[in-house]
């Protein structure tokens, strides 16, 4: 393998910096207020947001981690992609029509409102924050690998050029600076999927030949839990292809970086029309995606240079491993989409692929980091702690923040513990669990609660990261129910990706408890559930 | 109480709907072996046509319920 990369992958590569640099400041030419910082100044069309929906939404563990599930998995994950992908649209009239209705600017103002409690900022804020590390870490990870084994690039360096160039483009531009960023990274993260996936068609001669070739590759790829064989036991049962078809199906509609995303269009209908434009670039992001992980296998095993000159056997594991050894960052797996693609050799599909994976880590890390410095500079020191600093200076403020956090997410990423990044799992499906169900409820049901609010975040955020955490530690595996073995049954007798039950126990939870105890003033519940959630 | 509008409800039955037929064809019919079904069903209708088509109705016809209303 090549020691150093080639020009045209450097050149596509140094070209993509250029041009979110170049936005981010144009972009400061056009913010002049706090609104403009935190929402854009709500002038975002749907084409922009749509693609900007999609860039944010889809982090590195869309572009590095499905592949990767594919590979290990088989065909029944395809369909927890196309389950990620319908969630988007399912999301238009269950919240994101409504919450552009309201038109707030931070994530906690719909809880602080509907339930008439100015404490929730807290309580929201701190469990976004965890997500928010979490996140920002996994995608400088993410521009560090892909820096790494396409450009070869030192992972170090990597890291800091990766995190400082986001850094840049959000203090200057902010909200404005992001969405169009995120826009135009949406943009070459798909069209990198498609031109990869296209490239591996066409070497194995066309549709056909592909799926015959992963098929002889790897008899039981398309087998689903109804065959004899069963490709992989995570997917082994109807029960674990079901968890795996919802654990991240329910996210877009709940989750903080696409949530405010509606905060900045022009109005209801440019809110809902942007989903459509959301749902139809990354539905053929993940259709090249798919294809990827299918053919990744295969395409390593005849083709990958490593294999080609006889350095490692052919065997995709072992191609993998001696990429996480050599590197000696992120695991064997993580490296099989960027292997997959390398063995096309095609340099000018590799710089794409760089640029695009470039694209989806800084825009997931852009989006986090604009919803924290809005909740930490808006909601917590300008209107708990009445900071006069943050009144007064609030884009100086929501800036210095942007920065402390992409610190953070950083230094956690120079040397990533694993289980950090595993928790990035956890992060998301715990938001939906704990923040889901009173955002959700909140909309469409009169009867939900300020108590259950409370409740239902702080129960299911401690019980998840516990479940999560003995599923993993002490069972084995984050799919395995964690309850299994207290129960008596095999460690592997009930598959519960992430531990999905969080999701229906969430809701159930906040139900019940909604039922018990008082509900808010009547004049909140007309103004913040029955009016916002009329004529949709 | 609030209620989602019922096109709402009949973008969920055409998703899952899909989805249930798809399952039931694999796990009785053997769809899954059949060349190339797969990359149809699940791939370019499951995960990019009917999520589109669904985006679609989401927005038409709220904006038509809107223009009819004024």
């Amino acid at each position: 393998m090549a020691d150093v990369a080639d020009p045209i992958v450097v050149g596509i590569t140094v070209l993509y910096f250029l041009g979110v640099i170049a936005i981010g400041w144009y972009s400061r030419q056009k913010m002049k207020s706090a609104t403009d910082y935190y929402v854009a100044g709500r002038q975002i069309g749907s084409v922009v947001n749509g693609l900007a929906l999609e860039s944010t939404y889809l982090s590195p563990a869309s572009m590095l981690g499905l592949p990767a599930y594919i590979f290990i998995l088989g065909y029944p994950f395809w369909w927890a992609m196309s389950a990620i992908i319908a969630g988007m649209p399912v999301a238009t009239l269950l919240t994101a029509a409504a919450m552009r209705k309201y038109g707030p600017t931070s994530f906690a103002d719909y809880y602080a409102d509907r339930y008439n409690d100015q404490n929730l900022r807290w309580l929201v804020g701190i469990i976004v924050c965890f997500g928010a590390i979490l996140y920002i870490t996994l995608s400088i990870v993410g521009m560090g690998i892909f820096l790494l084994a396409i450009l070869r690039f030192p992972y170090l360096y990597g890291v800091i050029l990766g995190a400082i160039i986001v850094m840049i483009y959000v203090v200057f531009g902010g909200m404005i600076a992001t969405s169009w960023n995120a826009a135009f990274q949406a943009v070459l993260m798909t069209i990198a999927a498609i031109i990869a996936a296209i490239g591996m068609i066409n070497y194995f001669g066309g549709l056909g030949g592909f799926h015959e070739a992963v098929l002889t590759n790897n008899p039981k790829f398309f087998n689903t839990p109804s065959d004899p064989e069963p490709n992989h036991i995570l997917a082994g049962t109807w029960l674990g292809v079901v968890g795996w078809f919802f654990v991240w199906h329910y996210g877009f509609a709940t989750m903080p970086y696409t949530v405010v995303r509606f905060f900045t269009v022009m109005d209801m209908k440019t809110a809902r029309r942007s989903i459509f434009w959301c749902t139809l670039f990354a539905g053929a992001f993940y259709l090249g995606l798919e294809i990827i992980g299918a053919g990744a296998k295969v395409m390593i095993e005849q083709a990958h240079p490593l294999v080609v000159s006889g350095e490692v056997k052919a065997n995709a594991l072992a191609v993998l491993k001696y990429y996480a050894t050599n590197y000696g960052v992120g695991t064997p797996l993580d490296y099989s989409m960027v292997a997959a693609v390398e063995a096309l050799q095609n340099p000018w599909i590799l710089g794409v692929l760089a640029a695009g994976g470039l694209a989806i880590a800084m825009s997931t890390a852009a989006g986090w980091v604009m919803v924290v410095n809005v909740l930490v500079t808006r909601d917590w020191a300008d209107m708990l702690l009445r900071s006069n600093f943050a009144k007064e200076n609030p884009v100086l403020m929501a800036r210095i923040v942007s920065v402390i956090f992409l610190a953070i997410g950083m230094v956690i990423a120079i040397n990533p513990p694993g289980l950090v990044l595993d928790l990035s799992g956890w992060a998301f499906v715990v938001i939906i669990a704990a923040l889901g169900p009173s955002l959700i409820l909140g909309l469409w049901w009169k009867g939900a609660t300020r108590t259950a609010t409370w409740i239902t975040a702080i129960v299911m955020f401690v019980l998840h990261l516990f479940a999560w955490l003995y599923a993993k530690l002490v069972v084995g595996h984050h799919a395995f129910f964690f309850l299994n073995p207290i129960l008596g049954l095999p460690k592997t007798a009930i598959i519960t990706p992430h531990q999905i039950w969080a999701v229906p126990v969430g809701f159930l939870l906040f139900i019940v408890i909604s039922l018990l105890t008082k509900k808010p003033e009547e004049e909140v519940i007309d103004k913040y559930c029955v009016k916002l959630t009329e004529k949709l | 109480m609030p209620w989602p509008p019922k096109i709402f409800w009949v973008g969920l039955v055409l998703y899952y709907g899909f989805v249930a037929i798809c399952w039931i064809g694999e796990a009785t019919a053997g769809w899954n072996h059949i060349p190339l079904a797969v990359e149809v069903y699940a791939a370019l209708l499951g995960t990019w046509i009917v999520p589109l088509i669904m985006s679609v109705i989401y927005f038409y016809f709220p904006e038509k319920a809107e223009e009819a209303g004024g």
